[in-house]
Protein backbone atom coordinates (compact mmCIF):
# COMPACT_ATOMS: atom_id res chain seq x y z
CA UNK A 1 0.00 0.00 0.00
CA UNK A 2 1.10 3.68 -1.03
CA UNK A 3 0.31 6.43 1.82
CA UNK A 4 1.17 9.78 1.38
CA UNK A 5 1.10 12.21 4.14
CA UNK A 6 0.96 15.91 4.67
CA UNK A 7 3.59 16.07 1.01
CA UNK A 8 4.58 19.36 -0.15
CA UNK A 9 6.53 19.46 -2.87
CA UNK A 10 8.23 22.44 -5.39
CA UNK A 11 10.94 22.69 -7.99
CA UNK A 12 12.83 25.51 -6.87
CA UNK A 13 9.80 28.43 -6.52
CA UNK A 14 7.29 26.07 -8.61
CA UNK A 15 5.05 24.62 -5.77
CA UNK A 16 3.52 21.39 -7.21
CA UNK A 17 2.08 19.79 -4.23
CA UNK A 18 1.22 21.31 -0.65
CA UNK A 19 0.16 19.42 2.14
CA UNK A 20 -1.69 16.43 0.32
CA UNK A 21 -2.41 13.58 1.47
CA UNK A 22 -3.36 10.26 -0.65
CA UNK A 23 -3.61 6.47 -0.90
CA UNK A 24 -2.91 4.19 -3.04
CA UNK A 25 -4.69 0.12 -2.57
CA UNK A 26 -2.80 -2.98 -3.38
CA UNK A 27 -4.70 -4.96 -6.36
CA UNK A 28 -5.83 -1.88 -7.96
CA UNK A 29 -5.28 0.05 -11.44
CA UNK A 30 -5.24 3.89 -10.56
CA UNK A 31 -6.08 6.42 -13.10
CA UNK A 32 -4.08 9.28 -12.47
CA UNK A 33 -5.49 12.34 -14.29
CA UNK A 34 -4.80 15.89 -14.54
CA UNK A 35 -4.29 18.73 -16.75
CA UNK A 36 -0.53 18.96 -18.18
CA UNK A 37 2.01 20.36 -15.68
CA UNK A 38 -0.20 19.80 -12.49
CA UNK A 39 2.53 16.85 -11.21
CA UNK A 40 1.39 13.70 -12.41
CA UNK A 41 4.93 12.61 -13.34
CA UNK A 42 6.19 14.67 -10.13
CA UNK A 43 4.08 12.47 -8.01
CA UNK A 44 4.95 9.01 -9.50
CA UNK A 45 8.70 10.04 -9.21
CA UNK A 46 8.42 11.23 -5.87
CA UNK A 47 6.63 7.11 -4.92
CA UNK A 48 9.37 5.58 -6.97
CA UNK A 49 12.06 7.83 -5.09
CA UNK A 50 13.29 9.55 -7.38
CA UNK A 51 12.71 12.72 -6.44
CA UNK A 52 12.56 13.34 -2.53
CA UNK A 53 9.39 15.47 -0.69
CA UNK A 54 10.23 18.64 0.91
CA UNK A 55 8.26 17.62 3.84
CA UNK A 56 5.69 14.89 4.56
CA UNK A 57 5.80 11.34 4.42
CA UNK A 58 5.98 8.23 1.55
CA UNK A 59 5.56 4.81 2.32
CA UNK A 60 5.07 2.08 0.09
CA UNK A 61 4.95 -1.18 2.12
CA UNK A 62 6.49 0.54 4.49
CA UNK A 63 9.52 1.65 2.59
CA UNK A 64 10.69 5.20 2.13
CA UNK A 65 10.95 5.14 -1.35
CA UNK A 66 13.96 7.99 -0.81
CA UNK A 67 15.91 5.52 0.49
CA UNK A 68 16.12 3.56 -2.84
CA UNK A 69 16.50 0.13 -1.16
CA UNK A 70 17.50 -2.95 -3.18
CA UNK A 71 14.71 -4.67 -1.04
CA UNK A 72 11.99 -2.06 -2.12
CA UNK A 73 13.47 -1.31 -5.72
CA UNK A 74 12.81 -4.96 -7.06
CA UNK A 75 8.89 -4.67 -6.54
CA UNK A 76 8.50 -1.53 -8.34
CA UNK A 77 9.24 -0.36 -12.02
CA UNK A 78 8.68 3.04 -13.21
CA UNK A 79 8.27 3.38 -17.65
CA UNK A 80 8.67 7.31 -18.06
CA UNK A 81 6.42 9.09 -20.87
CA UNK A 82 10.06 9.28 -22.70
CA UNK A 83 11.30 6.29 -23.26
CA UNK A 84 15.36 4.64 -22.85
CA UNK A 85 17.35 4.99 -26.09
CA UNK A 86 19.81 2.06 -25.29
CA UNK A 87 21.62 0.44 -28.51
CA UNK A 88 20.81 -2.93 -27.44
CA UNK A 89 17.74 -5.42 -28.41
CA UNK A 90 14.56 -5.59 -25.53
CA UNK A 91 15.64 -8.99 -24.99
CA UNK A 92 19.17 -8.37 -24.06
CA UNK A 93 18.12 -5.52 -21.95
CA UNK A 94 15.48 -7.52 -20.01
CA UNK A 95 18.47 -10.40 -19.36
CA UNK A 96 20.87 -8.18 -17.73
CA UNK A 97 17.70 -6.01 -16.12
CA UNK A 98 15.74 -9.04 -15.28
CA UNK A 99 17.91 -10.99 -12.85
CA UNK A 100 17.80 -8.10 -9.79
CA UNK A 101 13.78 -8.64 -9.61
CA UNK A 102 12.52 -12.01 -7.78
CA UNK A 103 9.42 -13.06 -9.99
CA UNK A 104 10.95 -11.95 -13.61
CA UNK A 105 9.92 -14.04 -16.18
CA UNK A 106 11.54 -14.41 -19.69
CA UNK A 107 8.89 -16.71 -20.89
CA UNK A 108 6.54 -13.81 -20.38
CA UNK A 109 8.30 -11.30 -22.29
CA UNK A 110 8.72 -13.35 -25.22
CA UNK A 111 5.14 -13.93 -25.18
CA UNK A 112 4.26 -10.39 -24.34
CA UNK A 113 6.51 -9.05 -26.82
CA UNK A 114 4.48 -11.48 -29.53
CA UNK A 115 1.48 -10.03 -28.54
CA UNK A 116 2.20 -6.53 -29.18
CA UNK A 117 3.89 -7.33 -31.93
CA UNK A 118 7.22 -5.40 -31.31
CA UNK A 119 10.10 -7.02 -33.69
CA UNK A 120 12.40 -9.11 -31.66
CA UNK A 121 15.44 -8.51 -33.44
CA UNK A 122 15.51 -5.03 -33.52
CA UNK A 123 17.40 -2.65 -31.42
CA UNK A 124 15.55 -0.15 -28.91
CA UNK A 125 17.21 2.65 -30.84
CA UNK A 126 16.35 1.38 -34.28
CA UNK A 127 12.19 0.80 -33.50
CA UNK A 128 9.80 3.74 -33.96
CA UNK A 129 8.63 5.56 -30.30
CA UNK A 130 5.56 3.25 -30.45
CA UNK A 131 7.19 -0.21 -31.00
CA UNK A 132 10.08 1.58 -27.96
CA UNK A 133 7.03 2.09 -26.02
CA UNK A 134 5.54 -1.20 -26.43
CA UNK A 135 8.97 -3.46 -25.73
CA UNK A 136 9.59 -0.99 -23.14
CA UNK A 137 5.89 -2.41 -21.67
CA UNK A 138 6.82 -5.74 -22.13
CA UNK A 139 10.06 -5.59 -20.43
CA UNK A 140 7.98 -4.33 -17.51
CA UNK A 141 5.07 -6.39 -17.43
CA UNK A 142 8.39 -8.89 -17.73
CA UNK A 143 9.55 -8.54 -13.90
CA UNK A 144 5.96 -8.45 -12.37
CA UNK A 145 6.59 -6.21 -9.93
CA UNK A 146 4.03 -5.24 -7.34
CA UNK A 147 4.15 -1.84 -7.96
CA UNK A 148 4.06 -0.99 -12.01
CA UNK A 149 3.72 3.22 -12.61
CA UNK A 150 3.00 4.29 -16.26
CA UNK A 151 3.95 7.31 -17.53
CA UNK A 152 1.72 8.84 -20.30
CA UNK A 153 2.11 4.93 -21.46
CA UNK A 154 -0.84 5.50 -24.29
CA UNK A 155 1.41 8.51 -26.22
CA UNK A 156 2.76 7.58 -29.21
CA UNK A 157 0.79 4.49 -29.53
CA UNK A 158 -1.46 3.95 -33.01
CA UNK A 159 -5.05 2.73 -32.35
CA UNK A 160 -4.32 -1.05 -32.47
CA UNK A 161 -1.62 -0.65 -30.28
CA UNK A 162 -3.66 1.02 -27.34
CA UNK A 163 -6.61 -1.53 -27.39
CA UNK A 164 -3.31 -4.04 -27.00
CA UNK A 165 -2.04 -1.86 -24.19
CA UNK A 166 -5.30 -2.05 -22.63
CA UNK A 167 -5.68 -6.01 -23.15
CA UNK A 168 -2.10 -6.40 -21.50
CA UNK A 169 -2.18 -4.49 -18.96
CA UNK A 170 -5.71 -5.95 -17.73
CA UNK A 171 -4.78 -9.59 -18.74
CA UNK A 172 -1.18 -9.55 -17.27
CA UNK A 173 -1.41 -7.82 -14.04
CA UNK A 174 -2.00 -10.65 -11.31
CA UNK A 175 -5.11 -9.23 -8.49
CA UNK A 176 -1.32 -8.13 -6.10
CA UNK A 177 -0.15 -5.82 -8.32
CA UNK A 178 -0.64 -2.18 -8.16
CA UNK A 179 -0.53 -0.25 -11.44
CA UNK A 180 -0.84 3.44 -11.70
CA UNK A 181 -0.84 5.11 -15.14
CA UNK A 182 -0.84 8.90 -15.47
CA UNK A 183 -2.44 9.82 -18.40
CA UNK A 184 -4.54 12.81 -19.87
CA UNK A 185 -5.96 10.77 -22.42
CA UNK A 186 -8.70 9.39 -20.57
CA UNK A 187 -10.16 7.89 -23.62
CA UNK A 188 -6.95 5.29 -23.75
CA UNK A 189 -8.12 4.25 -20.42
CA UNK A 190 -11.29 3.91 -20.96
CA UNK A 191 -12.45 0.60 -19.12
CA UNK A 192 -9.28 -0.20 -17.73
CA UNK A 193 -8.16 2.11 -14.95
CA UNK A 194 -10.33 1.56 -11.57
CA UNK A 195 -10.44 3.94 -9.32
CA UNK A 196 -9.54 7.39 -10.41
CA UNK A 197 -7.15 10.31 -9.08
CA UNK A 198 -7.61 13.47 -10.43
CA UNK A 199 -4.75 16.16 -9.72
CA UNK A 200 -5.07 19.99 -9.28
CA UNK A 201 -2.32 22.14 -8.97
CA UNK A 202 -1.09 21.41 -5.52
CA UNK A 203 -4.07 19.58 -4.72
CA UNK A 204 -5.56 15.98 -5.03
CA UNK A 205 -9.51 16.63 -6.15
CA UNK A 206 -10.50 13.26 -6.19
CA UNK A 207 -9.67 9.88 -5.07
CA UNK A 208 -12.19 7.57 -5.26
CA UNK A 209 -13.48 3.91 -6.85
CA UNK A 210 -16.43 3.71 -9.44
CA UNK A 211 -18.75 2.54 -7.28
CA UNK A 212 -18.32 5.29 -5.02
CA UNK A 213 -18.05 7.83 -7.99
CA UNK A 214 -21.41 6.08 -8.90
CA UNK A 215 -22.74 6.16 -6.04
CA UNK A 216 -23.00 10.15 -5.51
CA UNK A 217 -22.24 11.03 -8.64
CA UNK A 218 -24.63 10.74 -11.61
CA UNK A 219 -24.26 10.24 -15.50
CA UNK A 220 -27.35 10.91 -17.21
CA UNK A 221 -27.44 10.58 -21.23
CA UNK A 222 -29.95 12.62 -22.64
CA UNK A 223 -31.70 15.00 -25.07
CA UNK A 224 -31.25 17.91 -22.98
CA UNK A 225 -28.94 20.20 -21.01
CA UNK A 226 -29.91 20.10 -17.48
CA UNK A 227 -29.11 23.33 -15.40
CA UNK A 228 -28.34 21.78 -12.20
CA UNK A 229 -25.80 19.42 -13.91
CA UNK A 230 -21.73 19.82 -12.58
CA UNK A 231 -21.01 19.60 -15.95
CA UNK A 232 -22.83 19.37 -19.77
CA UNK A 233 -21.66 18.33 -22.84
CA UNK A 234 -22.99 17.92 -25.89
CA UNK A 235 -22.40 14.44 -27.84
CA UNK A 236 -23.90 13.08 -31.03
CA UNK A 237 -27.64 12.41 -29.94
CA UNK A 238 -27.94 14.23 -27.31
CA UNK A 239 -25.96 15.47 -24.26
CA UNK A 240 -24.26 14.14 -21.26
CA UNK A 241 -24.70 15.95 -17.76
CA UNK A 242 -22.91 15.07 -14.72
CA UNK A 243 -24.75 15.53 -11.87
CA UNK A 244 -25.33 14.78 -8.27
CA UNK A 245 -26.89 11.22 -7.66
CA UNK A 246 -29.65 12.15 -5.23
CA UNK A 247 -32.06 9.27 -6.24
CA UNK A 248 -29.28 6.49 -6.11
CA UNK A 249 -29.40 5.77 -9.73
CA UNK A 250 -27.02 3.49 -11.51
CA UNK A 251 -24.94 5.10 -14.17
CA UNK A 252 -21.40 3.98 -16.00
CA UNK A 253 -18.76 6.73 -15.48
CA UNK A 254 -17.67 8.52 -17.99
CA UNK A 255 -14.00 9.93 -17.53
CA UNK A 256 -13.74 12.54 -19.49
CA UNK A 257 -16.44 14.22 -18.88
CA UNK A 258 -16.37 13.39 -14.74
CA UNK A 259 -12.66 15.00 -15.55
CA UNK A 260 -14.12 18.38 -16.57
CA UNK A 261 -17.34 18.06 -14.28
CA UNK A 262 -13.96 17.81 -11.32
CA UNK A 263 -12.25 20.48 -12.88
CA UNK A 264 -15.54 22.99 -12.88
CA UNK A 265 -16.44 22.48 -9.37
CA UNK A 266 -13.43 21.43 -7.54
CA UNK A 267 -14.68 22.36 -4.22
CA UNK A 268 -18.29 21.12 -4.31
CA UNK A 269 -17.08 17.37 -5.63
CA UNK A 270 -13.88 17.42 -3.21
CA UNK A 271 -17.27 17.92 -0.57
CA UNK A 272 -19.34 15.38 -2.18
CA UNK A 273 -17.00 12.65 -2.21
CA UNK A 274 -16.35 13.09 1.37
CA UNK B 1 17.63 -8.75 2.62
CA UNK B 2 20.91 -6.63 3.15
CA UNK B 3 19.66 -3.34 2.01
CA UNK B 4 23.44 -2.00 1.97
CA UNK B 5 26.05 -4.48 0.33
CA UNK B 6 25.06 -8.42 -0.82
CA UNK B 7 28.27 -9.62 -2.85
CA UNK B 8 25.87 -11.78 -4.92
CA UNK B 9 23.88 -8.51 -6.11
CA UNK B 10 26.94 -7.00 -6.53
CA UNK B 11 28.41 -9.32 -8.68
CA UNK B 12 25.10 -9.00 -10.78
CA UNK B 13 25.40 -5.01 -10.45
CA UNK B 14 29.19 -5.70 -11.78
CA UNK B 15 27.82 -7.95 -14.82
CA UNK B 16 25.14 -5.47 -15.58
CA UNK B 17 27.65 -2.87 -15.89
CA UNK B 18 29.85 -4.66 -18.11
CA UNK B 19 27.05 -5.39 -20.94
CA UNK B 20 28.03 -1.93 -21.99
CA UNK B 21 31.66 -1.52 -21.41
CA UNK B 22 32.74 -2.68 -24.28
CA UNK B 23 30.08 -0.69 -26.50
CA UNK B 24 30.48 2.83 -24.39
CA UNK B 25 34.67 2.54 -23.96
CA UNK B 26 35.14 0.26 -26.76
CA UNK B 27 36.07 2.86 -29.57
CA UNK B 28 38.13 5.53 -27.13
CA UNK B 29 40.46 2.40 -26.20
CA UNK B 30 40.94 1.88 -29.72
CA UNK B 31 41.45 5.62 -30.92
CA UNK B 32 44.32 5.61 -27.62
CA UNK B 33 45.89 2.23 -28.70
CA UNK B 34 45.73 3.40 -32.55
CA UNK B 35 47.84 6.76 -31.28
CA UNK B 36 51.51 4.82 -30.84
CA UNK B 37 50.69 2.47 -34.10
CA UNK B 38 50.23 5.98 -35.84
CA UNK B 39 53.57 7.28 -34.45
CA UNK B 40 55.34 4.42 -35.25
CA UNK B 41 53.65 4.35 -38.84
CA UNK B 42 54.00 7.93 -39.31
CA UNK B 43 58.25 7.41 -37.85
CA UNK B 44 58.54 4.15 -40.08
CA UNK B 45 57.59 6.22 -43.20
CA UNK B 46 59.38 9.24 -42.94
CA UNK B 47 62.96 9.77 -44.15
CA UNK B 48 63.84 10.80 -40.48
CA UNK B 49 63.37 7.49 -39.21
CA UNK B 50 63.08 8.95 -35.64
CA UNK B 51 63.66 6.55 -33.11
CA UNK B 52 61.75 6.49 -29.68
CA UNK B 53 63.43 4.58 -26.78
CA UNK B 54 61.41 2.60 -24.41
CA UNK B 55 61.56 4.98 -21.80
CA UNK B 56 59.78 8.04 -23.98
CA UNK B 57 57.04 5.28 -24.74
CA UNK B 58 56.36 4.26 -21.44
CA UNK B 59 55.75 8.21 -20.81
CA UNK B 60 53.53 8.23 -23.79
CA UNK B 61 51.46 5.05 -22.70
CA UNK B 62 51.21 6.92 -19.48
CA UNK B 63 50.08 9.94 -20.85
CA UNK B 64 47.57 8.34 -23.01
CA UNK B 65 46.42 5.93 -20.03
CA UNK B 66 45.58 9.38 -17.94
CA UNK B 67 43.56 10.23 -20.81
CA UNK B 68 41.74 7.18 -20.32
CA UNK B 69 40.95 7.61 -16.70
CA UNK B 70 40.01 11.53 -17.79
CA UNK B 71 37.24 9.77 -20.20
CA UNK B 72 36.18 6.82 -18.56
CA UNK B 73 33.71 7.48 -16.28
CA UNK B 74 31.60 10.23 -18.47
CA UNK B 75 31.97 7.35 -21.05
CA UNK B 76 31.15 4.25 -19.23
CA UNK B 77 28.54 6.45 -16.85
CA UNK B 78 27.13 9.28 -19.31
CA UNK B 79 23.34 8.62 -18.39
CA UNK B 80 24.01 8.02 -14.28
CA UNK B 81 22.81 11.21 -13.69
CA UNK B 82 20.49 12.43 -16.68
CA UNK B 83 16.67 12.99 -15.41
CA UNK B 84 15.26 10.70 -18.52
CA UNK B 85 17.98 8.29 -19.36
CA UNK B 86 19.46 8.05 -15.39
CA UNK B 87 16.36 6.21 -13.98
CA UNK B 88 17.59 2.81 -15.43
CA UNK B 89 20.68 3.24 -12.98
CA UNK B 90 18.43 4.75 -10.30
CA UNK B 91 15.94 2.55 -10.06
CA UNK B 92 18.38 -0.80 -11.01
CA UNK B 93 17.38 -2.97 -7.31
CA UNK B 94 20.82 -2.63 -5.88
CA UNK B 95 22.17 -0.60 -3.38
CA UNK B 96 23.81 3.11 -3.69
CA UNK B 97 27.23 1.05 -2.36
CA UNK B 98 26.76 -1.60 -4.75
CA UNK B 99 26.61 0.70 -7.92
CA UNK B 100 29.19 3.18 -6.37
CA UNK B 101 31.68 -0.21 -6.17
CA UNK B 102 30.67 -1.37 -9.62
CA UNK B 103 31.65 2.11 -11.08
CA UNK B 104 34.78 2.39 -9.08
CA UNK B 105 35.71 -1.12 -10.53
CA UNK B 106 35.36 -0.25 -13.60
CA UNK B 107 36.85 3.02 -13.54
CA UNK B 108 39.32 2.79 -11.79
CA UNK B 109 39.93 -1.04 -12.25
CA UNK B 110 38.69 -2.48 -15.40
CA UNK B 111 39.49 0.18 -17.97
CA UNK B 112 43.28 1.12 -17.13
CA UNK B 113 43.86 -2.34 -17.03
CA UNK B 114 42.60 -3.69 -19.99
CA UNK B 115 44.07 -0.18 -21.72
CA UNK B 116 46.90 -0.51 -19.97
CA UNK B 117 47.64 -4.17 -21.34
CA UNK B 118 46.38 -3.57 -24.66
CA UNK B 119 48.82 -1.08 -25.21
CA UNK B 120 51.86 -2.98 -23.58
CA UNK B 121 50.74 -5.51 -25.94
CA UNK B 122 50.74 -3.43 -29.13
CA UNK B 123 54.39 -1.78 -28.20
CA UNK B 124 55.57 -5.20 -27.90
CA UNK B 125 54.57 -6.23 -31.32
CA UNK B 126 55.72 -2.90 -33.35
CA UNK B 127 58.99 -3.40 -31.05
CA UNK B 128 59.16 -7.02 -32.71
CA UNK B 129 58.44 -5.61 -36.09
CA UNK B 130 61.07 -3.56 -35.77
CA UNK B 131 61.74 0.20 -37.21
CA UNK B 132 61.16 3.01 -35.01
CA UNK B 133 60.48 1.52 -31.83
CA UNK B 134 64.04 -0.18 -29.77
CA UNK B 135 63.51 -2.23 -26.78
CA UNK B 136 60.13 -3.41 -25.40
CA UNK B 137 58.39 -0.85 -23.11
CA UNK B 138 57.09 -3.21 -20.98
CA UNK B 139 60.59 -4.83 -20.20
CA UNK B 140 61.96 -1.36 -19.85
CA UNK B 141 59.47 -0.74 -17.39
CA UNK B 142 59.89 -3.21 -14.68
CA UNK B 143 64.00 -3.25 -15.28
CA UNK B 144 63.51 0.73 -14.38
CA UNK B 145 62.29 -0.85 -10.79
CA UNK B 146 64.97 -3.06 -10.47
CA UNK B 147 67.46 -0.61 -11.11
CA UNK B 148 66.27 2.29 -9.28
CA UNK B 149 68.78 2.47 -6.46
CA UNK B 150 71.33 2.38 -9.86
CA UNK B 151 69.12 4.72 -11.46
CA UNK B 152 69.49 7.49 -8.52
CA UNK B 153 73.08 7.07 -8.56
CA UNK B 154 73.74 7.20 -12.35
CA UNK B 155 71.19 9.94 -13.58
CA UNK B 156 71.31 12.27 -10.76
CA UNK B 157 75.03 11.80 -10.32
CA UNK B 158 74.77 12.00 -6.70
CA UNK B 159 77.13 10.20 -4.90
CA UNK B 160 76.26 7.31 -2.44
CA UNK B 161 75.12 9.63 0.44
CA UNK B 162 73.93 12.27 -1.64
CA UNK B 163 71.26 9.62 -3.17
CA UNK B 164 70.15 7.47 -0.16
CA UNK B 165 67.05 10.28 0.62
CA UNK B 166 66.11 9.89 -2.56
CA UNK B 167 66.51 6.34 -2.74
CA UNK B 168 64.84 5.93 0.80
CA UNK B 169 61.91 8.13 -0.19
CA UNK B 170 61.73 6.82 -4.21
CA UNK B 171 61.43 3.36 -3.34
CA UNK B 172 59.61 0.95 -5.80
CA UNK B 173 57.12 0.37 -3.21
CA UNK B 174 56.51 4.19 -2.65
CA UNK B 175 56.51 4.64 -6.46
CA UNK B 176 53.54 2.09 -7.08
CA UNK B 177 51.74 3.34 -4.19
CA UNK B 178 51.63 6.83 -6.11
CA UNK B 179 50.89 5.36 -9.57
CA UNK B 180 48.18 3.83 -7.88
CA UNK B 181 46.89 7.21 -6.04
CA UNK B 182 47.57 8.68 -9.48
CA UNK B 183 44.87 6.86 -10.76
CA UNK B 184 42.62 6.65 -7.41
CA UNK B 185 42.87 10.59 -8.29
CA UNK B 186 42.56 11.19 -11.49
CA UNK B 187 39.25 8.64 -11.87
CA UNK B 188 37.80 10.10 -8.52
CA UNK B 189 37.86 13.46 -9.72
CA UNK B 190 36.36 12.83 -13.21
CA UNK B 191 34.02 10.03 -11.52
CA UNK B 192 32.52 13.23 -9.07
CA UNK B 193 32.54 15.21 -12.31
CA UNK B 194 30.36 13.19 -14.24
CA UNK B 195 27.66 13.07 -11.24
CA UNK B 196 27.32 16.47 -11.29
CA UNK B 197 27.92 17.61 -14.43
CA UNK B 198 25.08 16.16 -17.42
CA UNK B 199 26.53 17.56 -20.11
CA UNK B 200 30.54 18.32 -21.26
CA UNK B 201 30.91 16.43 -18.14
CA UNK B 202 34.70 16.21 -18.94
CA UNK B 203 35.59 19.42 -20.31
CA UNK B 204 33.87 21.39 -17.12
CA UNK B 205 35.88 18.80 -14.93
CA UNK B 206 39.27 19.81 -16.87
CA UNK B 207 38.00 23.72 -16.62
CA UNK B 208 37.47 23.73 -13.02
CA UNK B 209 40.66 21.76 -12.12
CA UNK B 210 42.63 24.22 -14.56
CA UNK B 211 41.39 27.23 -12.34
CA UNK B 212 41.96 25.36 -9.14
CA UNK B 213 45.21 24.96 -10.11
CA UNK B 214 45.76 29.06 -11.33
CA UNK B 215 43.80 30.05 -7.75
CA UNK B 216 46.45 27.49 -6.00
CA UNK B 217 49.19 29.01 -7.52
CA UNK B 218 48.71 32.31 -7.31
CA UNK B 219 48.56 31.82 -3.40
CA UNK B 220 51.39 29.68 -3.26
CA UNK B 221 53.40 32.11 -5.30
CA UNK B 222 51.70 35.13 -2.86
CA UNK B 223 52.79 32.71 -0.07
CA UNK B 224 56.35 31.89 -1.07
CA UNK B 225 57.14 35.49 -1.98
CA UNK B 226 55.48 36.88 1.76
CA UNK B 227 57.02 33.72 3.99
CA UNK B 228 60.77 33.20 3.31
CA UNK B 229 61.10 32.51 6.74
CA UNK B 230 58.64 29.35 6.58
CA UNK B 231 61.33 27.82 4.07
CA UNK B 232 63.94 28.94 6.53
CA UNK B 233 62.47 27.21 8.90
CA UNK B 234 62.22 23.58 7.23
CA UNK B 235 65.71 23.82 5.29
CA UNK B 236 67.09 26.75 7.27
CA UNK B 237 69.50 29.47 5.22
CA UNK B 238 70.15 28.12 1.92
CA UNK B 239 73.28 28.63 0.57
CA UNK B 240 75.27 27.46 -2.65
CA UNK B 241 76.79 24.73 -0.61
CA UNK B 242 73.53 23.70 1.14
CA UNK B 243 71.26 23.93 -2.37
CA UNK B 244 71.68 20.47 -3.53
CA UNK B 245 70.90 19.19 -0.27
CA UNK B 246 67.64 21.65 0.20
CA UNK B 247 66.52 20.65 -3.40
CA UNK B 248 66.99 17.02 -2.63
CA UNK B 249 65.02 16.99 0.71
CA UNK B 250 62.22 19.46 -0.69
CA UNK B 251 61.79 16.54 -3.60
CA UNK B 252 61.03 14.27 -1.30
CA UNK B 253 58.89 16.52 1.46
CA UNK B 254 56.64 17.27 -2.03
CA UNK B 255 56.42 13.72 -3.17
CA UNK B 256 55.39 12.79 0.27
CA UNK B 257 53.10 15.27 0.45
CA UNK B 258 51.71 15.11 -3.20
CA UNK B 259 50.87 11.09 -1.77
CA UNK B 260 49.00 12.43 1.28
CA UNK B 261 47.56 15.38 -0.88
CA UNK B 262 46.10 12.45 -3.79
CA UNK B 263 45.08 10.07 -1.02
CA UNK B 264 42.44 12.78 0.52
CA UNK B 265 41.51 14.11 -2.71
CA UNK B 266 40.44 10.88 -3.39
CA UNK B 267 38.91 9.93 -0.43
CA UNK B 268 36.85 12.88 -0.69
CA UNK B 269 35.74 12.86 -4.23
CA UNK B 270 35.23 8.76 -3.59
CA UNK B 271 32.75 9.87 -1.18
CA UNK B 272 31.05 12.56 -2.72
CA UNK B 273 30.49 10.68 -5.09
CA UNK B 274 28.33 8.19 -3.01
CA UNK B 275 26.78 10.72 -1.87
CA UNK B 276 25.42 12.48 -5.09
CA UNK B 277 24.36 8.76 -6.49
CA UNK B 278 22.60 8.57 -3.10
CA UNK B 279 20.94 11.94 -3.27
CA UNK B 280 21.00 12.53 -6.76
CA UNK B 281 17.37 13.59 -8.11
CA UNK B 282 15.56 12.49 -11.28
Amino acid sequence: MIKINNLDFAYKNTQVFRRINLEFEKGNIYGLLGENGVGKTTLLKLICGLQQPQHGVITVDGFDPSMRQPEFLQNVYFMPEEVITEDTTPEKFIQKTGVFYPRYDFDLFNKLMKELEVDLTKKFNELSHGQKKKALLACAMSLQTDYLFLDEPTNGLDIPSKALFRKVISQYCSDETTVIISTHQVKDVENLIDPIVILDRDDVLLNASFSKITEKIFFEYGPERLENAYYTEMLPGGYINVMRNVNNEESNVNIEALFNAVMKNKEQIKDLMK
Amino acid sequence: MNNTLDFNRLGKVVKHDSASFVQNLGLALIILWAIPVVIWLFNSLTPSHAHMDAFSRIGMIGLLGKILLIIAPARLYKYCNDSRQGIGFAMLPASTLEKFISMVFYCVIVAPIIYLAGALAIDSVLSVLGGPYEGFAIADYFDKFAQLKDMWKDKMMFDEEDYSILANTFTPTMIIISKILTVLTLSSIFMFGNMVFKKRKTGKMIGILILLFIIFMIIMVNYAANHEYWFQRMFGEITEENAAEVFKHAICIIFRASMIVSAIISAVMLWLTYYKIKTQKY
